[in-house]
């Protein structure tokens, strides 16, 4: 159902201003308006884009393609008992492949300007995206198990909050998205999307040669990205019997609680040191792996001997 | 309810292998002692009363508040802040104990004894070689004694695992050996660093005659 993906690009809109406004009034400013990173995207899609002469058309074509690839995944969210447009057997897997292509373009995108900066931020970028992928992979296979589906509308519809593993599932699989969605962002406590030392930078890094409508794709589509995972977490905890009016008011109310969320994490969380990002993120993927092997022998699926 | 805690236990020794910072081993020691509460009301509301209130007041007296507290007087006396020389880098580490749970989900699971409630064997295992992981791969007598404290939630585990309560002997007695221990290696602990200046168990090499 198209209502699914004009909420989630909606929300995307507000939702990178609603994170900034949060972490402003927190330390105790006014802070910009919510749709100012909006506007700030409208002037940028105004002007044209600057492109060095060390780059080539990969430079050019890799923020439609991440742009284009994020908007092509959110077909694939269901809404409540709404099928998403696009819903077949396991098309979460295309789903995570279709994010990570176009992570994949923003990389080599990033290796093609030649700098070193960017190429160490790429380099950082693929590495946490490896470490990440397992904890998506084996989160949702966890309800796959419990719900024996493999499709994302099939897994949240057959997915109800009625047994004591379904709770625990739903516990883990929102804790895992939220730090997901904050490493597939490239926020604290992995990055800094405020830092100004290239040294410390992971995605920022990789935009900076960036400029006009490019990079206002660019920020539209992290915008989007985090409005999916917030998706994906309303997809967790909706009763499917409600009226779809109350659906939406759910869905923003959700939304907007995930980035209130994200920008109280932001706020009092402190950047991790790059090099211990990496054990930090594998805890994510142990925590989905002991998720997993709990849904395996409670349910009975796993018979020893 | 059950499962759930059971879960978020067996999360908490993964925490205990990524922390580095020695308050925060407090602050999960306490989580696992309220877990245990919980754990333990759960599973034991229907015995004697008097059994049943020494068991909540030695996970949520002792346990949850007694010895995070004495614990956080040994760390501002000593002015610990980080553990630094973890043996085996944290990455490997969460890896050894993501292995160490799931071998022991599975080797719990082949238990078919109608004695042994499984649920609570599975993490208990977990958390008695996990205690032993930790104190093997830190060097400093604090990170011992959290080790320690982690292996005795593992046996309490155990207890709830093999039978419905401990006799109440046995519990006062573990309870008792847990308090005097962790009295003895924090008294210790603290003339261990005021002699040197450090807790790590390197520098009692240099003790002499």
């Amino acid at each position: 159902m198209i209502i699914s993906v004009i909420l989630i690009t909606l929300i995307s809109i507000i939702f990178p201003g609603i994170i900034s406004k949060t972490k402003a009034k927190i330390v105790g400013r006014k802070g910009p308006k919510v749709l100012q990173v909006f506007y700030d995207n409208i002037r940028l899609i105004k002007k044209g884009s600057v492109y060095s002469n060390t780059t080539s058309y990969i430079f050019q074509i890799a923020p439609i393609i991440y742009f284009s690839t994020i908007l092509l995944a959110t077909l694939f969210i269901p809404f409540g008992n709404y099928k998403a447009l696009l819903s077949f057997d396991g098309d979460f897997v295309l789903f995570a492949y279709l994010l990570a292509l176009g992570k994949f373009f923003m990389i080599i995108a990033a290796m093609d300007t030649g700098s070193s900066f960017e190429g160490m931020g790429a380099n950082r970028e693929a590495y946490y995206s490896l470490l990440v992928e397992p904890a998506f992979f084996i989160i949702i296979a966890s309800v796959a198990l419990l719900t024996n589906n493999t499709s994302f509308f099939d897994l949240f519809n057959s997915m109800h909050l009625d047994t004591e593993l379904s709770y625990l599932i739903t516990i883990l699989a929102i804790y895992v998205f939220l730090w997901i969605a904050m490493v597939e962002n490239s926020r604290l406590p992995v990055d800094d999307p405020k830092t100004h030392l290239e040294l410390t930078m992971v995605h920022e890094v990789m935009v900076l040669d960036y400029s006009g409508f490019d990079l206002a794709l660019i920020q539209l589509a992290n915008g989007l990205k985090f409005s999916i995972y917030g998706a994906l977490i309303f997809n967790f905890i909706l009763p499917v019997q409600f009226s779809l009016l109350y659906q939406v008011l759910i869905f923003i109310s959700i939304e907007i609680v995930f980035a209130l969320v994200v920008g109280l994490l932001e706020s009092f969380r402190a950047r991790n040191k790059m090099m211990k990002n990496p054990q930090w993120i594998i805890s994510l993927s142990a925590i989905a792996v002991i998720a997993f092997f709990s849904v395996l022998i409670i349910s009975g699926k796993l018979i020893l001997i | 309810m059950i499962f759930v805690l059971i879960i978020l236990y067996a999360i908490t020794l993964i925490y205990f292998v990524l922390s580095e910072r020695v308050a925060k081993f407090i602050v999960l020691l306490s989580i696992q002692g309220f877990l245990l509460f919980f754990i333990a009301l759960n599973n034991l509301i229907h015995i004697q009363l008097f059994g049943l209130v020494l068991i909540l007041l030695e996970t949520i007296g002792v346990k949850a508040i007694a010895i995070p507290w004495f614990l956080t007087k040994i760390r501002k006396t000593n002015k610990l802040n980080r553990v630094h020389e973890s043996a085996v880098p944290v990455f490997y580490s969460i890896i050894i104990i993501t292995l160490l749970l799931v071998s022991s989900f599975l080797v719990s699971n082949i238990f078919h004894c109608r004695t042994i409630q499984i649920k609570f064997l599975s993490v208990a295992l977990a958390s008695v070689f996990g205690g032993i992981y930790f104190i093997i791969i830190h060097k400093n007598i604090f990170s011992h004694l959290v080790g320690y404290l982690i292996i005795e939630n593992g046996i309490f585990l155990l207890s709830l695992a093999v039978g419905n309560e401990m006799p109440f002997m046995v519990s006062l007695a573990v309870l008792l050996d847990v308090l005097i221990g962790i009295l003895v290696i924090g008294i210790f602990l603290n003339k261990v660093g005021d002699t040197f200046s450090d807790i790590s168990v390197n520098s009692l090499s240099k003790l002499k005659d």
